[in-house]
């Protein structure tokens, strides 16, 4: 089984300031779920943020889908996570300009190779989209419906469609479920796991609610400041 | 928003190339037609100005002998006498023969009649030394129609004792707008000029002789050719003679007269006001750059909204430069749509005011393709426009770095 994540000795520092968290080991084997939990401040982004690639490994191990991301260049790393991430935010996931359809379909088209992925086991692009609109429990209507007509619970599926489209083979979620209502968390989050699940994706989510921990296969609490 | 302040921008600077353009070709071809034209010696600008736009007066005039000894050289198809001196409320009385009517053309254009017709001859017309025809905004100025009777003012001052009451002179002819200076001035005929001159001397008004029991003599007609011109408009059989013309008729008299060719001394006139021409030009200059770089301004500002869309890009595997790119590309799409639609407004409007520019300012606009001048301009300003797109873009690429996946949310 290959590694979804590796990290070992992984700290970070913004400029001379002490670091904001120092990470022993961590592992995630592929197609495996992991939930982060901390408060705020806490570094919980950071961590993401390196995970997928935007911000920068300057101590310790971090390997990313078999990747080390210390030796990748930016470009190297964006390319990694525009190919084989999805990422979905607490909000304004989506480009307001843009209908459901464009959105859904931008990583295909940013990427070839999300589009052959698509295309290898759905036919095309549209066809992997809309099954997952389907599965996510959002009516087929919406297909070519501007986002800022959705609720914010409809934005949040589209972005798991978006970020699910060419079957990444990891997914990164930040707060996805807290501009939910407490009963949409629970359906939203047990929709998103299963549809990873049966894509063999591997999901990081971070959250500071740690009733949704127990869905997911390995829980890792953020070491507090000042006791790693 | 943006693009409709890059579009007024560029409107301004095309409209002021566009009527700096128009306006010295409507100079240039105030009086078309022409070949040549004929004066006292002296200044040819001074003779342009005001044969041509009744401006200032002869300084002196010209022998009426001159006229007709240039009239018979076997190469001028036709000659128009042009007096002045006289003046109608202001406006310039230009003393000439029907002739001129058929002879004159301004952009190209002969004379239309709006209402009446010319004066006569009035060597086989006598009634015709009462005749007057209007320019048409003289006309339209003090709302003049056929058959109203008007008294000329002599010299240019509208002083008491200077009016010609004794001539009272009657409307027969209004003329169509042209544009050309032409509009402002009140036409008699050379005889009617002279004849309302009669026992004037020094400036005094015939009355003042009678009181002193002066006698006047009946009008012959004979009598009232003029003793000397402001100016002739000469006609050319052959344009390609106009320069051995110009000698013969500079030697005649004595080489007491001038002939002008009227585009090359327009020409001329027009490089005195060049330095006006200039400003507009650096004027609209300036309001296109400023604009372009409101247009960045406003594109930076905007970028603080945008940061959540860089950062979607982003999570989706976009490089910064490909995000600086992107942003790079939208502000000089902007400034480009900017620049197309500010042209298209410019020949739209100038279709649209075509008529009134002509009739109120006498400039005949073309709409058409920019002059070269203007596609250096607009040249210039999707330089201005590249540069000033690079601003919000470098933003762009500083935020997308610095900001990672995670916008300051709004």
């Amino acid at each position: 089984m290959t590694h979804a994540l590796k990290l070992s000795q992984l700290s970070h520092a913004w400029g001379n300031a002490p670091p904001l968290f120092d990470i022993a080991q961590l592992v995630l084997l592929q197609g495996e779920n992991l939930f982060i939990q901390g408060p705020s401040g806490c570094g919980k982004s950071t961590l993401l943020g390196m995970l997928a690639g935007v911000i920068e490994v300057s101590h310790g191990q971090l390997e990313v889908l078999g990747q080390d991301m210390a030796g990748l260049s930016s470009v190297g790393r964006d390319r990694l996570r525009g190919e084989h991430m999805g990422v979905i935010f607490q909000q304004f996931n989506l480009l307001p300009y843009l209908d459901v359809q464009a959105n859904v379909l931008l990583p295909t088209r940013m990427f070839p190779s999300r589009a052959l992925a698509a295309a290898k086991e759905w036919g095309d692009a549209q066809a992997q989209a809309l099954h997952l609109i389907q599965t996510l429990g959002l009516p087929q209507s919406v297909w070519h419906q501007p986002v800022n007509q959705l609720s914010v619970g409809q934005q949040q599926r589209v972005a798991a469609v978006r970020a699910l489209m060419g079957s990444p083979r990891l997914l990164i979620a930040d707060e996805p479920t807290s501009a939910l209502d407490e009963a949409n968390q629970l359906e939203f989050l047990d929709l998103l796991l299963d549809t990873a699940r049966r894509q063999a994706a591997s999901v990081v989510m971070v959250s500071h609610n740690p009733q949704l921990a127990h869905r997911f296969d390995q829980v890792f609490a953020m070491p507090l400041r000042g006791h790693a | 928003m943006v693009i409709v302040s890059v579009s007024v921008s560029v409107l301004i600077l095309l409209s002021v190339q566009q009527l700096r353009e128009d306006a010295k070709r409507s100079f240039s071809n105030a009086l078309s037609g022409v070949d040549l034209i004929v004066g006292p010696r002296g200044s040819a600008t001074e003779l342009m100005l005001y044969s041509v736009f009744q401006i200032g007066r002869p300084s002196r005039n010209m022998g009426y002998e001159g006229y007709t000894a240039l009239a018979q050289l076997p190469q001028v198809q036709w000659a128009v006498p042009i007096q002045l001196g006289d003046s109608y409320l202001g406006h310039p009385v230009l003393g000439s023969t029907p002739a001129l009517f058929t002879r004159f053309k301004s952009q190209g254009q002969g004379l239309q009649w709006a209402q009446g017709r010319a004066f006569a001859d009035p060597l086989s017309t006598p009634e015709a030394l009462s005749e007057v025809v209007l320019g048409a905004e003289v006309a339209k100025r003090f709302g003049h129609k056929l058959n109203d009777k008007l008294v000329l003012t002599h010299g240019q001052s509208s002083g008491l004792g200077t009016e010609h009451e004794d001539h009272p002179m009657t409307v027969v002819g209004i003329l169509a707008p042209t544009g050309a200076p032409i509009d402002r001035s009140v036409i008699v005929s050379l005889q009617a000029f002279e004849a309302i001159h009669v026992g004037w001397g020094m400036g005094i008004s015939p009355s003042a002789f009678k009181a002193a029991g002066g006698a006047q003599q009946p009008l012959d007609i004979k009598d009232l050719q003029p003793s000397s011109l402001s100016a002739v408009w000469v006609g050319l059989h052959n344009r390609a003679e106009v320069f051995s013309v110009r000698r013969k008729i500079e030697s005649l008299e004595r080489g007491q007269l001038m002939a002008v060719m009227p585009g090359v001394a327009l020409d001329e006139l027009w490089q005195i006001v060049k330095v006006v021409e200039n400003t507009l030009l650096l004027v609209g200059m300036l309001v296109a750059i400023s604009a372009m770089f409101s247009v960045a301004a406003v594109l930076l500002v905007a970028m603080a909204g945008r940061r959540k869309e860089l950062a979607i890009l982003r999570a989706m595997g976009a490089a910064p430069s490909a995000l600086m790119g992107f942003v790079l590309l939208e502000s000089l799409l902007v400034c480009v749509v900017g620049i197309v639609a500010g042209y298209v407004l410019c020949q739209a409007m100038l279709v649209a005011g075509q008529g009134v520019l002509r009739t109120e300012f006498g400039v005949l606009v073309q709409a058409g393709w920019p002059a070269a001048q203007a596609w250096w301009a607009l040249a210039g300003l999707c330089g201005v426009a590249l540069v000033a797109s690079w601003v919000p873009a470098w933003r762009a690429y500083r935020l997308s770095l610095s900001d990672g996946l995670h916008p300051p949310s709004v």
